[in-house]
């Protein structure tokens, strides 16, 4: 005799019916509203189908009530039909939650091509950011940084270093003098001479800072700018270690292919004395880049960068050492034009307007 | 200097081209910084460094360029050499007063010249060096100033009283109307070249209008000499006068060419002006020596100096062909420079030379031996780590002039570490420049604030309304003691105003206020690794009253911060607060720091109470930070400001300050009711000693 499935199918033909009507079909183009309506709506059939207190959960009291023959396939077919509704309302459920999850998403996309938020960042001036590479540099090599006073007497600006009294470098109009006769140095080479009073000799020092000369400010000339200030004193030192010293960090600063070349001048406290030039960082030498004339070195393939030489016997004699047992080498040269060469800076005035269109662009 | 390439050929014999020319002489020192042509020739523009003056003419050049190419000197034929009067007769017509001062003296007579203007071939030859043509005889005495480096003066014969000359220092209460048509007082300072009467020239650097060659000149007094060289700059110097002939005396021109040049400019004369050479008188009171180096082995020095080996034979082939001559003593060499070069005095001198002429490109390049570990200056050290921070908050490093204008005295209470309390007024007490090329701008700064101000300015000029600023670097003032060197002290100052700008935003973030710039005068502080700084109100002449705060360690004052005052604001045109910070660097490197030391992190949970007081306008949350730990509680971890509060349920003259206390032990998780028992006492304490209310 077969069981009476009747009721079953009547919840079954009941869940169809009651399913049909959420237009579960719509649900991809559902609003978030429509969509959440939907969830409330299946979930309702949830508890209704599917519950402790369900149809199915009801007959399943009734299993008892068969014969014994027909209780294990009337059982079977109530799982059966409740196994079909949980799957479909497990689908739905699943299908509409996916769509709200997807629109809440959908909502809160952000556009990460929007510059990000962070306080703008500072720069350092580029004459500091060059003066750090060549210290880093020169403390690399052994050399200890150092710097002085900047207003000075005469005897450190010029007597110390072999620049007596009616020296045409000394009566020239540039050195700015306080009411009190006291000098705003006029180079850095007066560290020199602080230095090895200081630190007696051997020594290796470099000394960057600011020097003063009565130049009206225009497009190549500022009254304050700064210098680095070179020094090795020790038994045995040559030019070769003059040229030697400059072309190296000449070549860290500026690329392995950096050539040096010295040329014989004069300064009152070395001897001999070279100015150093070094091939052009921009055409190598060529004096063309792009076909045209190259900028920074005018064409013609050579910066010229500082002053140096043998440190002149009368600068050893006036700090008590004694020229006949040391030798060393010192340099020089000025951060503004190195400053304006390697960010081809048109106008040094613009370094110290401190126009922040200007500063930013230096890292 | 503009050198003719076509003029130096003449002087020498090379086979150059223009450039090759430039680069030679480049090579040994002589810089050619251009080369242009000029109607068939080339011009060189020359570098000539002060120690050269042998270079200043077309000879000079040439005998550079003989020795750089080993090529000889054209051998020009002269003149008939004139006979000299016997220096007896000499001296009835001229006379030296002053010996110590012209060194020599000639003076040579051409007769029934007419003056005129000179062959074009010579204007020419001037205007390609830049030179103005005047007249033939004024052209050939600076054609030969040009050729063979020696100035020289033509005097209308007939002008000069007594048609004598007399070299004396001027007496006080003369003076003379130069060339250049300007009346000039001189003294006993300055060596003037008289007539019988009074000054016809000022030696060495102009000689005077009234008796200078005009166009019915017949007579002509050709003066060619050697001034002594400190003389001539101190009176060009004094004078303020500057010339052709001055440049070259006080530099050092060649005595023994003198004479030379006087035949050559009156054979020129003869030539283009017609005239007939008569007298010529050589005063030459003293013999000239010329110096003397003395070398034990020039070739050792060489290469002591230059690390080149070169060896004594081509030492003294080097030196030879500068001019240099070379004799023995019994144990040195002695070397004598020609008389045109007055740049060789020591053994060094010639190791410079030796080697230039070798080729300074064949010294190699050696790095020094080893030596020691390099080190940065501690202040350094210190400041790039400032700076790192001062960069991250988005403040840009400015670099302003270390003289201000004196518009600021007293508009700015300098640090007292640069400045100390005096009653003295403030200009007496900065150091000042005895003139400026920037107008007003004489003082050295005392305060870092006003460079920084105008950059500011600068800024809101271009439109930019949000700026971060800092500076280090020097102030100075006039030390306490006269003729003591001036105080020089590293600051570290800056400014902020506006609101904080975003990097690739347009958009703002917050608008900065006063506690933005204390936190970053903190943050610096903390850089340079100083921590316990107090910060107290202050009165400070720049900054608003009731917004300014002195900076204190160790009860030591070491900067100020706070918001520019009102009048400096107006001043400047701000319409928006600017906040200002200034700290005494040197200060804070003088300090040692010890290296942290490491506490063990907290084993129990702490409990934290938020109390707000009432407290008056006027009284400081440090008051009551320091009641709290008058209250002795150890359990008491800390103390920190929560909110500052103004408004509803408040009367007008008091705000509500919250504080929060943490609470919490070392060995065990405190209870409630202990916790309670010591934040009673902490808040009795404070109550009782910073004087404020709980608020209800």
């Amino acid at each position: 005799m077969a069981i009476d499935t009747t009721p079953i199918q009547a919840v079954k033909d009941k869940f169809d019916q009651d399913i049909g009507r959420l237009d579960v079909a719509s649900v991809e183009a559902a609003s978030l509203p429509e969509a959440t309506e939907l969830l409330a709506q299946a979930n309702e059939l949830k508890i209704r189908y599917t519950g402790k207190r369900s149809e199915l959960a009801g007959l399943m009291k009734m299993v008892g009530a068969q014969a014994p023959e027909d209780r294990a396939a009337f059982g079977q077919a109530i799982q059966a039909v409740d196994r079909e509704i949980s799957g479909v309302l497990t689908d739905t459920i699943e299908q509409i939650e996916s769509r709200i999850t997807s629109i809440k998403i959908e909502a809160e996309r952000v556009d990460v091509t929007i510059p990000g938020r962070r306080p703008r960042t500072g720069h350092l001036h580029p004459i500091t950011i060059l003066r750090q590479r060549i210290e880093d540099i020169f403390v690399s090599m052994g050399y200890a940084i150092e710097d002085d006073r900047e207003i000075e007497t005469d005897y450190y600006n010029f007597d110390a270093l072999n620049i007596p009294e009616g020296h045409p470098a000394r009566e020239s109009q540039d050195t700015f003098y306080t009411t009190d006769g006291f000098a705003l140095r006029s180079q850095t080479s007066t560290v020199q001479i602080r230095a090895m009073e200081r630190r007696g000799v051997p020594i290796r020092i470099i000394a960057p800072g600011k020097v003063y000369r009565r130049d009206t400010p225009d497009m190549t000339h500022v009254p304050m700018f700064h210098q680095v200030e070179g020094l090795c004193v020790d038994r045995g030192i040559t030019m070769a270690h003059l040229k030697g010293t400059v072309t190296e960090w000449l070549k860290r600063l500026f690329g392995d292919d950096t050539v040096t070349r010295f040329r014989p001048s004069y300064f009152p406290f070395t001897e001999p004395s070279a100015e150093f030039d070094f091939s052009c960082f921009v055409c190598h030498g060529s004096g063309t880049s792009n076909g045209e004339r190259c900028r920074p070195c005018k064409g013609s393939g050579w910066i010229e960068l500082g002053g140096s030489g043998m440190v002149h016997p009368n600068v050893l004699r006036a700090v008590g050492v004694d020229p006949s047992v040391y030798s060393g080498f010192a340099f020089g040269f000025g951060l503004e034009r190195m400053a304006a060469m390697t960010f081809n800076i048109d106008d040094i005035r613009h370094m110290f307007e401190n126009d922040v269109r200007f500063l930013e662009q230096f890292r | 200097m503009n050198i003719s390439y076509n003029w130096l050929k003449e002087i020498v014999d090379i086979e150059l081209s223009p450039e090759e020319t430039a680069k030679a002489l480049t090579r040994v020192g002589l810089a050619v910084e251009g080369i242009h042509g000029h109607k068939g020739d080339h011009v060189l523009d020359i570098d000539i460094t002060s120690n050269r003056s042998d270079c200043l003419s077309h000879l000079g050049i040439a005998r550079e360029l003989g020795a750089a190419t080993g090529r000889p000197l054209i051998s020009r034929t002269g003149s008939a050499a004139t006979v000299p009067l016997p220096s007896v007769l000499a001296g009835d017509t001229v006379r030296i007063e002053a010996p110590d001062l012209c060194h020599r003296f000639t003076a040579r007579l051409i007769r029934n010249v007419s003056i005129g203007p000179s062959p074009s071939w010579l204007v020419d030859r001037l205007e390609s060096l830049g030179e103005r043509s005047i007249n033939n005889v004024a052209d050939i005495t600076n054609y030969v100033m040009l050729e063979l480096g020696q100035p020289m003066h033509a005097f209308d014969l007939d002008k000069l009283q007594g048609q004598r000359i007399v070299v004396r220092p001027a007496r006080p209460g003369e003076s003379i109307k130069t060339l250049d048509e300007v009346d000039r007082e001189l003294d006993e300072s300055i060596l003037a070249v008289c007539d019988t009467e009074k000054p016809v020239a000022i030696a060495g650097i102009m000689g005077g209008f009234d008796s200078g060659i005009t166009a019915e000149t017949r007579n002509v007094l050709l003066e060619v000499a050697y001034f002594d060289r400190d003389s001539i700059r101190a009176a060009s110097r004094k004078l303020k006068l500057s010339t052709e002939a001055s440049y070259r005396f006080e530099r050092g021109v060649d005595i023994l060419n003198v004479v030379t040049a006087s035949e050559r400019a009156a054979q020129l004369i003869c030539d283009l002006a017609g005239g007939e050479e008569a007298e010529f008188l050589d005063m030459f009171p003293r013999a000239y020596m010329p110096p003397e180096v003395r070398s034990a082995n020039i070739s050792a020095a060489t290469q002591r100096l230059s690390g080149v080996q070169v060896s004594s034979e081509r030492c003294d082939v080097l030196l030879a062909s500068i001019g240099v001559e070379r004799t023995e003593s019994n144990d040195a060499a002695i070397y004598s420079p020609p008389s045109w070069r007055h740049d060789i005095a020591i053994e060094e001198d010639l190791v410079e030379e030796i080697v230039r002429l070798n080729g300074y490109e064949n010294i190699e390049s050696v790095l020094p031996p080893a030596f020691g570990a390099g080190e940065h200056l501690r202040s350094e050290t210190i400041l790039r780590r400032v700076r790192s921070v001062l960069e991250g908050f988005g403040f840009s490093e400015a670099i302003t002039y270390s003289f201000i204008d004196e518009k600021y005295d007293s508009r700015f209470q300098p640090l007292p570490s640069v400045l100390p309390i005096s009653d003295l007024p403030e200009p007496e007490r900065l150091v000042t420049l005895r003139d400026s090329v920037i107008e007003g701008a004489v003082r050295m700064r005392p305060t870092l604030l006003p460079g920084l101000l105008e950059a500011v300015r600068h800024n809101f000029n271009q439109s930019e309304r949000n700026i971060l600023l800092f500076e280090s670097g020097k102030a100075f003032a006039k030390a306490d003691t006269p003729g003591e060197a001036p105080a020089e002290r590293l600051l570290l100052s800056f400014v902020m105003t506006g609101s904080m700008p975003l990097e690739g935003r347009a958009s703002l973030g917050r608008a900065y206020d006063l506690y933005d710039a204390i936190g970053i005068a903190e943050a610096v502080l903390e850089a340079a690794g100083v921590t316990g700084c107090i910060f107290r109100p202050v009165e400070l002449v720049h900054l608003r009253s009731g917004r300014a705060a002195k900076i204190a360690k160790d009860g030591v004052e070491i900067g100020s911060v706070g918001q520019l005052a009102d009048a400096l604001a107006d001043e400047s045109k701000f319409r928006q607060p600017v906040f200002v910070c200034e700290i005494d660097l040197d200060g804070l490197i003088s300090r040692e720091n010890s290296p942290p030391a490491y506490r063990p992190l907290p084993r129990f949970p702490s409990v934290v109470r938020d109390v707000s007081f009432v407290v008056k306008r006027q009284q400081r949350y440090a008051d009551i930070e320091a009641a709290a730990k008058m209250a002795g509680q150890a359990i008491c971890r800390s103390v920190k400001f929560v909110d500052d509060f103004v408004g509803s349920g408040l009367a007008e003259d008091e705000r509500s300050l919250t504080v929060r206390f943490e609470y919490r032990s070392d060995d065990r998780t405190l209870t409630e009711d202990e916790v309670e028992v010591i934040h009673q006492a902490v808040l009795a304490s404070i109550i009782q000693n910073a004087q404020v209310t709980m608020r209800m």
